[in-house]
């Protein structure tokens, strides 16, 4: 890597402690720090066991934790809607490559519950014995990554970051996966990586148009004058990117197979984490750059996850597979972003985001589980589960709390978000009426769905008499301190979160208004429809120009 | 000391704090906490007793005239909109609290007695503790969405309670069934509450009446979609409250321990769905056609639920299903436009059905005794017979709350069941004509209870026909072959006799709060109504009606003690035989619960099967038609055992890095 862009960076970080800690390089640290620890791993005195090795990952994800949170107290203002703790390097001029990192409302609580869920998710790899140290190297590559992910303002380098925690997450589905490891490994990467071009295609055809040198930077996208036939067409290229990501129904079908051969860990990353970037760069690039393609697109996002919540739901129900069951629960969950980010109400929208980090939180808990369970029963079958309860009263216990906030019980999460999704969408008059009935009613056949889905599993677990082939086994013992610590520290912010919702909204509704009042600019410029309410101002548009 | 009224949102607080410490204690310390049961047993119990203590000193501040206290803050928010979240206190709430914490505390000293062996009674405690701070909350909830909110609360812990004994299969089945029927509820309250919002702007119970009424008068809201929003909200209730056709959770719901059918499925959660039928009356009772639909649902309701009682063996199940029609007769009376009525049967009927659920609690502890612990056996009345010598206070009490819920005077059943009928008579006389004959049933199916629990013989060392009942319950009897150490019947300790001695006096006298010309019960909750009540009272409206029912209450009672008492009729030759269908019909309950496992829970799991199938057929089907994973998984996967897949990665990934180290020569510049 260049040295001179490292001196250069290394002699900035020494400058600006000097100046007070609000000049502190808070995110590039934050990004780097995992990286670079990472590269030290292999130096690590090799026992075979990694004991050595998770304490340092431990360790170096706890201060990269840490460091997210010194950034979000001391150097971010949450009554400021722009792009604060801004760092600009200029790296590759002539790539047009900027070194652009900063947060605003919808990239900061992403970055804390990234890492944050990297932290436990390191504590959840405690007992990995196969090759620690390369599987401790990916994790804090993929910790650096994914804020990387969430921070970065240049839309060339968020394509990097974005190909950058791919190889991570592909390693380690290849290497710790189940028994169709690399049939699910490949999948992943053939969905992910062939996905990913269109964002670089989008990103060339944005940072070069109407100028002569490339600009990638989002402040100057976002001041960009596309043409309407020009956001279209980006507009296509990167749902289509990040709807695999996302995903969106049908372009799921890489995650219950990668989902399913998933070892905890990376599950709880997978779920926590990756499917959250898909619904951030959808605010980000769709919502954010092109509100007149978003404008037109967002009805099709809406019934889009419809069809997510439903289809999702009722997959789920029927498959016998528990890590399978949980994978389709999680899409049926991201179905509410896909509504709040079409909703155009700010409500909607927050609800959205809040959905992200409330499946983060939900979703790395139960895919926890999920592991412990069968680190315990051997098999992922619900046909060879039942009576469990009895042997393992605290894992039910757990069990159950983390189901009933996947449900959207009310003081948990869930249910905040779903319900600031749903209020958003049905008393936003950008669409007509027939539209939101029909859409509100379908969405929430959900409400009904979950549950089925969700208590049937369990009672097929745990409930009924014991399974003697189960019982037999010594190995189902109650869950142990470590196991109740990490679920504890996400039911914490789940029950917080449900209780008093502001503790995380406040953070970002400033950004979210200014996104939502662009957005409505753009609608209102939108004929009247079936599904539009109609034009209150109608302007002219502006021809094409691609 | 600032009034109690001021600082209500305590009142539920008191009961969380311990279940939240217990739980924790539970899941921590699980041995620990397990050894020292009474110590939190006893916790619990003296917090709920804080809650019941303000509680009451609420009700006597409403008494004395103190006003209505409401209290918000802003909860959530987002552009213009504001969630406001916080509490009320008026008469309806302190009247419900007093009652909610009263009850709550008599169950929790008789769950000390009965479920002194379970290997769960402080987890029993703890969920009890919960549900009661949950209950409290929902009544003091001063808009729909926070309704909302307590509303899945006391069901989620409907569910951990019915489910508490989670190594049975029946009681598995019934707490998903319980949650899931009620989420069909929620789903039409949930989008009510949202449409509502969006026409109104509020989740305020009288805002919302006053916006959808202004909404209507200029034509910005039509009808339709009023009525509609009305029915989409009652659809709650028609859960909660266990009306037809969404009654089918309550009676499976009695695979829970009986102190809970007791506590929720009697007298306090159940009674929820009234409770907001009652809080929305300003809403209803701007549509005349919405107040039909409710008073018919409840007509239905009472009636099925009165008619399968009439045929059911299982003494928790007959009781339940005279809750339901009990439940009927209180939407019947919200139908009629007279919450006050239906409120007074919500408190009346609480106190004597939650004395009878508790008696037979008490039956089935000493019947386990002598069958085991079998529910088919333990809980079935062909097994009973004779008791009342072997459980004075058991039986004594069962039979005051017999002639209470059958509208014998003075009783409280009479008097609150008596304002309904009246209403109904005013309002929709052929409903009152229904009522009227399901009092005539009540009055038979109780004391056919009673006789066959308490009179006769004691038939329970009959062991064939423990068999056959065994057999018939389709229960592998090898399993339950073992031998137990019977032992012999007696009443149960004082504990668990207690609350049903507690509970027999509000159930004799707590009528007299409501007697129709001089109604202290409406003069607090109403008292614009009240007065109007004692303008029009007039003895001989009055008096037919009252001698009607209680004629017809009578006629009940006279059938079943000569059928199940003097056994001078035979009803099985004179009924059964001679109209075989209507038996069959009326013992497989309406075949509903057929129809709900063909249609809803076989026809979900077929389409969802279905649509797995298409997922992994049709929509991964052509992603691996691609070829491209085809070609990893098939051939290609020798190539990737040699981890040459792998390497290549790593190739790509180090292109990129190294791509992007050259570039990086280039002298950068910052910005």
């Amino acid at each position: 890597m260049s040295s001179y862009f490292f001196t250069h960076f290394a002699l900035h970080t020494i400058g600006t402690l000097g100046g007070g800690l609000s000049d502190f390089p808070w995110l590039s640290v934050s990004i780097l720090f995992p990286i670079g620890s990472a590269f030290l791993i292999p130096f690590f005195p090799d026992n075979g066991e990694g004991k050595q090795v998770r304490w340092f990952a431990l360790s170096v994800a706890l201060i990269t934790f840490l460091v997210t949170v010194g950034s979000y107290i001391n150097g971010f203002d949450i009554n400021n809607e722009n792009v604060q703790l801004k760092e600009s390097i200029n790296w590759l001029p002539k790539l047009g490559l900027t070194w652009s990192v900063g947060a605003d409302g919808i990239s900061m609580p992403l970055i804390l519950l990234t890492s944050f869920i990297t932290a436990l998710a390191v504590l959840a790899a405690w007992p990995v014995k196969f090759k620690p140290k390369l599987f401790f190297f990916l994790i804090l590559i993929m910790d650096g990554g994914q804020i990387a992910v969430f921070a970065v303002q240049d839309m060339l380098l968020f394509f990097l970051s974005w190909e950058l925690e791919l190889l991570p997450v592909y390693l380690l589905l290849a290497i710790w996966g189940g028994k169709n490891r690399q049939y699910a490994a490949t999948k992943f990467i053939i969905y992910t990586a062939g996905s990913s071009i269109f964002i670089l295609l989008a990103a060339l055809a944005m940072g070069f148009y109407g100028t002569e040198v490339p600009n990638f930077e989002f402040s100057h996208l976002a001041n960009q004058d596309f043409g309407q036939n020009f956001q279209i067409l980006c507009y296509i290229a990167l749902l289509v990117a990040f709807g695999v990501k996302l995903p969106i129904v049908p372009l799921h079908t890489w995650l219950p197979d990668a989902h399913g051969e998933a070892t905890a860990p990376v599950h709880m990353l997978l779920a926590g984490i990756l499917l959250k970037m898909g619904g951030y760069a959808l605010l980000r690039f769709n919502a954010q750059l092109l509100p007149i393609a978003h404008a037109q697109f967002s009805p099709l996002l809406i019934v889009l996850g419809v069809v997510n919540i439903i289809y999702a739901a009722l997959t789920s129900f029927a498959q016998r597979n528990l890590k399978r069951k949980i994978a389709y629960s999680s899409i049926s969950h991201m179905g509410f972003v896909l509504i709040g980010i079409g909703s155009f109400s700010s409500l909607g929208t927050s609800g959205a985001m809040l959905q992200m980090v409330s499946h983060g939180l939900i979703g790395a808990s139960l895919f926890f589980l999920v592991g412990a369970t069968y680190d315990r029963t051997k098999t992922l079958k619900l046909d060879e589960m039942g009576g469990v309860g009895q042997k393992m009263r605290i894992m039910f216990a757990l069990w159950t709390a983390c189901s009933l906030a996947s449900l959207a019980l009310p003081g948990m999460s869930g249910f905040v978000s779903e319900l600031m999704v749903f209020t958003g969408f049905v008393t936003d008059e950008v669409y007509t009426l027939p539209f939101r009935v029909i859409m509100a009613s379908l969405a929430a056949i959900g409400v009904i769905l979950t549950p089925i889905y969700l208590l049937s599993m369990l009672r097929e677990i745990f409930f009924g008499k014991e399974n003697p082939k189960l019982t037999e086994d010594k190995n189902l013992i109650d869950a142990e301190p470590r196991e109740v610590y990490i679920i504890a520290c996400l039911l914490i912010p789940i029950i917080g979160i449900g209780l008093y919702p502001r503790l995380v909204t406040e953070s970002y509704l400033a950004t979210v208004n200014n996104l939502v009042d662009r957005d409505l600019n753009a609608v209102k410029s939108l004929p009247k429809t079936n599904v539009f309410a109609g034009n209150k101002s109608n302007q002219i548009l502006k021809a094409p120009t691609i | 000391m600032p009034q109690a009224s001021e600082i209500a949102w305590l009142i539920p607080v008191f009961p969380l704090i311990g279940a939240v410490l217990s739980g924790l204690g539970l899941i921590c310390a699980n041995k620990k906490i397990n050894n020292s049961r009474e110590i939190v047993s006893i916790s619990l119990l003296s917090l709920v007793g804080v809650s019941a203590v303000f509680s009451y000193k609420t009700l006597i501040e409403q008494i004395d005239g103190y006003q209505s206290v409401e209290k918000l803050f802003v909860w959530a928010s987002a552009g213009d909109f504001t969630i406001p979240m916080g509490f009320v206190l008026d008469p309806l709430g302190s009247v419900m609290l007093t009652l909610v914490t009263t009850i709550t505390l008599l169950v929790m000293i008789y769950s000390h007695g009965y479920m002194a062996h379970d290997k769960g009674y402080v987890r029993f405690f703890t969920y009890l503790a919960l549900f009661s701070s949950s209950m409290m909350g929902l009544i003091i909830s001063p808009n729909l969405l926070e309704i909302y909110v307590f509303w899945e609360l006391v069901g989620m812990c409907s569910y951990l309670l019915v489910g508490f004994w989670y190594d049975r299969d029946g009681a598995a089945n019934a707490a998903q069934k319980a949650f899931v029927v009620n989420r069909v509820g929620d789903f039409g309250l949930l989008l009510g509450i949202l449409g509502l919002f969006w026409a109104t702007k509020s989740f305020d119970f009288n805002e919302i009446a006053i916006g959808v009424s202004q909404s209507v008068s200029e034509n910005s809201l039509p009808v339709w979609a009023a009525l509609l929003l009305c029915f989409l909200v009652f659809l709650g209730p028609m859960a909660k409250s266990a009306q037809f056709p969404l009654h089918v959770w309550l009676p499976d719901a009695m695979e829970g321990p009986t102190p809970i059918s007791a506590l929720i499925h009697a007298a306090t959660m159940v009674a929820a769905g009234i409770f907001l039928v009652a809080r929305l009356q300003p809403l209803y009772s701007l549509f005349p056609s919405i107040q039909f639909i409710i008073a018919l649902v409840g007509t239905i309701t009472c009636f099925l639920g009165a008619s399968i009682a009439l045929t059911q063996m299982d003494l928790k199940k007959g009781l339940a299903y005279s809750t339901v029609s009990q439940l009927g007769y209180m939407m019947l009376a919200m139908g009629c436009g007279a919450p006050v009525a239906g409120i007074f049967h919500l408190i009346t009927h609480a106190c004597f059905k939650a004395m009878l659920f508790l008696g037979s609690g008490s039956v089935i502890h000493a019947m386990e005794e002598v069958v085991g612990h079998q529910p088919v056996l333990a809980q079935d009345m062909r097994l009973m017979g004779g008791l009342r010598k072997k459980m004075p206070f058991t039986s004594i009490t069962f039979l005051i709350g017999c002639v209470a819920i059958s509208g014998i005077p003075p009783l409280a059943g009479f008097w609150s069941k008596d304002e309904i009928l009246g209403n109904a008579f005013i309002s929709f006389p052929a409903f009152w004509f229904v009522g009227l004959l399901t009092a005539g049933m009540t009055a038979f199916y109780m004391f056919r209870l009673y006789f066959l629990t308490f009179e006769g013989d004691f038939r329970g060392e009959n062991k064939e026909l423990q068999k056959e009942l065994l057999l018939a319950s389709e229960i592998n009897i090898e399993e339950e072959e073992h031998e137990e150490e019977h032992g012999s019947l007696h009443e149960s300790p004082w504990s668990m006799t207690f609350p049903l001695v507690f509970l027999a006096v509000p159930s004799v006298i707590i009528g007299f709060m409501g007697f129709p010309w001089d109604s202290k019960f409406a003069n607090l909750l109403d008292p614009e109504e009240a007065l109007i009540a004692l303008e029009s009272f007039e003895l001989q409206e009055f008096l037919p009606l009252a001698i009607a029912s209680v004629f017809i209450a009578s006629i009940g009672i006279t059938i079943a003690y000569q059928a199940y008492f003097a056994k001078k009729i035979n009803l099985s030759k004179l009924f059964a035989q001679r109209f075989p269908s209507v038996n069959k019909f009326l013992s497989n309950k309406w075949y509903l619960d057929d129809i709900n496992e063909k249609l809803f829970v076989k026809g979900s799991r077929k389409l969802a099967k279905e649509v797995l199938e298409v997922d992994s057929k049709v929509v991964d089907g052509v992603v691996n038609l691609t070829g491209l994973v085809t070609l990893g998984s098939g051939e290609g996967l020798k190539y990737f055992e040699t981890g040459r897949a792998q390497f290549y990665a790593l190739i790509v990934f180090g292109g990129v890095i190294l791509l992007v180290a050259i570039f990086g020569f280039q002298s950068p510049q910052v910005t």
